[in-house]
């Protein structure tokens, strides 16, 4: 599903490489933890996966294409594989949660039609269908995560990339946020999980990829916590 | 379409200020611009006018034969109408021009030579037929107004040309306008775009609504401009007709009006390509 060969990025009058020669090759229907400190490169990796950066060396893979060449639409269209959910969530504040999630079927010119059952079944799935009219000022930080969620599977991408989603969640929100995660995986969909939440590692056990300092220091398949 | 102009309407009351300052500032240039054209034209009739009137005369030795010389200068390519007034009628024609100073009879001889009085088809070939005529046989002299007319013509010139360098300026004055505007307007929500360019939304689809915006100013403004400017005119040219009746004034009411319409698909133009040209360029940055 995704394959980086030897891929550095730098960026320019940083002293030191984000990424450093990664090599790694993650399968499809696979969960799988990118772990680290700040400053360690996971966004950077995730930044890589969605064409918001290019490898200064190496390449990047998706389903067997290098994203090197992408430009214009064809980022556009590549982005649309993606699922993507951040630590702030990124939520429209004007938009109510059944617009905000129904704002990823608009962009990519899915018919108005269809969005009344896509977006109330993955409502549904993330347990908030009777908010669906609130603004997210009225819901909690964890709500808001669900409808982040909610919004990045609503176009049924087969990935879904999540960079400290539950960075500014109490444990027992985060759990259900990791749950609804698993079972989007279950149903198929590639999980690339940014976190340096250890007890989410520990407890939902999945495989581990450990950065440091911008280099690739453990790939553990059967996870567990360990910087 | 409709969620495009919706998102237009939210972009511009979000971004009032700008937009305001943009209308005005859209308004005040089409205007400028409007009543520079109008000017413009104004001279291109007197210029014309004056073009008209570029005579050349070539005064006829005794012994030339006057109608083998006009059927030479008729065949000129540069010549439009060629005609030959006789030393007699010259007489006659300068009593009435200055009557009580040349009284019919007061002359023993008529001092007056025939001359060939031509107009041409184009009144910058002046000094090239002046040429053509000096060398012609029976020829004594020729007189065209040289300095006066090319003074004249170059001076129109130079107005007019004058007139498209303002016109030219006033235009990038409102595309720059209409660049910042939208730059404003789309850094001010930063946000939503990045969110729509994270979900896969297509450049066409996040420049839409500014382009919608950049296109609205520019209607609004022209249609300002053209409800102003057209009143005006005619109040102004009424006014100049009663102080000034031999100035040939651009009267007619469609020429103005197919004028300004126009300058409203200029400042639609102006308007939608500089709001593209911005929106482009934010997102290109952005990537």
């Amino acid at each position: 599903m995704i394959q980086l060969r030897h891929v550095t990025l730098e960026y320019p009058g940083a002293a030191q490489a984000a990424l450093d020669d990664i090599n790694l090759h993650i399968l499809k229907g696979e969960f799988v933890y990118l772990i680290g400190h700040s400053g360690a490169g996971k966004s950077s990796l995730m930044n890589l996966i969605l064409k918001r950066e290019t490898p200064s060396r190496g390449e990047v893979y998706l389903s067997g294409e290098s994203l090197r060449k992408y430009r214009g639409g064809r980022v556009a269209l590549h982005r649309r594989r993606i699922g993507m959910v951040f630590q702030d969530n990124l939520l429209l504040q004007n938009l109510s949660v059944f617009d905000n999630v129904a704002f990823a079927l608009r962009v990519i010119g899915v018919p108005q039609r269809e969005w009344a059952a896509r977006v109330l079944s993955v409502l549904a799935q993330v347990g908030l269908e009777s908010r669906q009219s609130a603004l997210p000022r009225q819901l909690s930080l964890g709500e808001q995560q669900r409808v982040a969620l909610a919004r990045a599977v609503v176009s049924d991408p087969p990935l879904l990339l999540l960079d400290e989603p539950t960075g500014n969640l109490d444990p027992d929100t985060s759990g259900e946020i990791i749950r609804l995660v698993q079972s989007t995986n279950l149903r198929g969909t590639t999980v690339v999980f940014a976190t340096h939440a250890r007890e989410v590692v520990e407890q939902f056990r999945h495989r581990t990829l450990t950065l440091r300092r911008g280099k690739l220091v453990r790939d553990d398949p059967f996870g567990g916590y360990a910087l | 379409m409709m969620y495009q102009i919706r998102q237009m309407w939210l972009a511009l009351r979000g971004n009032f200020t700008a937009a305001l300052a943009t209308l005005t500032t859209m308004t005040l240039t089409l205007a400028l611009l409007g009543a520079v054209s109008l000017l413009t034209l104004n001279l291109e009739r007197t210029l014309s006018g004056l073009e008209k009137e570029v005579e050349v005369s070539a005064f006829l030795l005794e012994s030339a034969n006057d109608a083998t010389l006009l059927k030479t200068v008729q065949a000129l390519p540069q010549v439009a109408s060629a005609r030959i007034v006789t030393k007699g009628k010259a007489l006659e024609q300068l009593g009435q021009d200055l009557p009580g100073i040349l009284e019919p009879g007061s002359l023993e001889e008529n001092p007056l030579p025939d001359s060939l009085r031509l107009t041409l088809k184009n009144p910058r070939d002046v000094q090239v037929v002046a040429a053509q005529l000096k060398a012609l046989v029976g020829v004594e002299s020729v007189e065209y107004g040289e300095g006066y007319v090319d003074q004249a013509l170059s001076t129109l010139e130079s107005v007019r040309f004058l007139g498209y360098g303002l016109v030219l300026l006033l235009l990038l004055n409102s595309l720059f306008n209409i660049l910042s505007t939208v730059r404003v307007g789309m850094f001010a929500r930063r946000v939503e775009i990045e969110v729509m360019r994270l979900l896969g939304a297509r450049r066409g689809f996040i420049r839409a609504p500014y382009v919608l915006e950049g296109i609205v100013l520019g209607l609004l403004s022209s249609l300002i401009t053209a409800a102003l400017l057209y009143p005006a005119y005619f109040a102004l040219t009424g006014q100049l007709r009663t102080l000034l009746p031999s100035l040939p004034l651009l009267e007619d009411r469609r020429v103005v009006l197919e004028l300004l319409v126009g300058l409203v698909g200029l400042g639609v133009l102006v308007g939608g390509l500089g709001s593209w040209f911005a929106a482009n360029r934010y997102l290109r940055e952005l990537e």
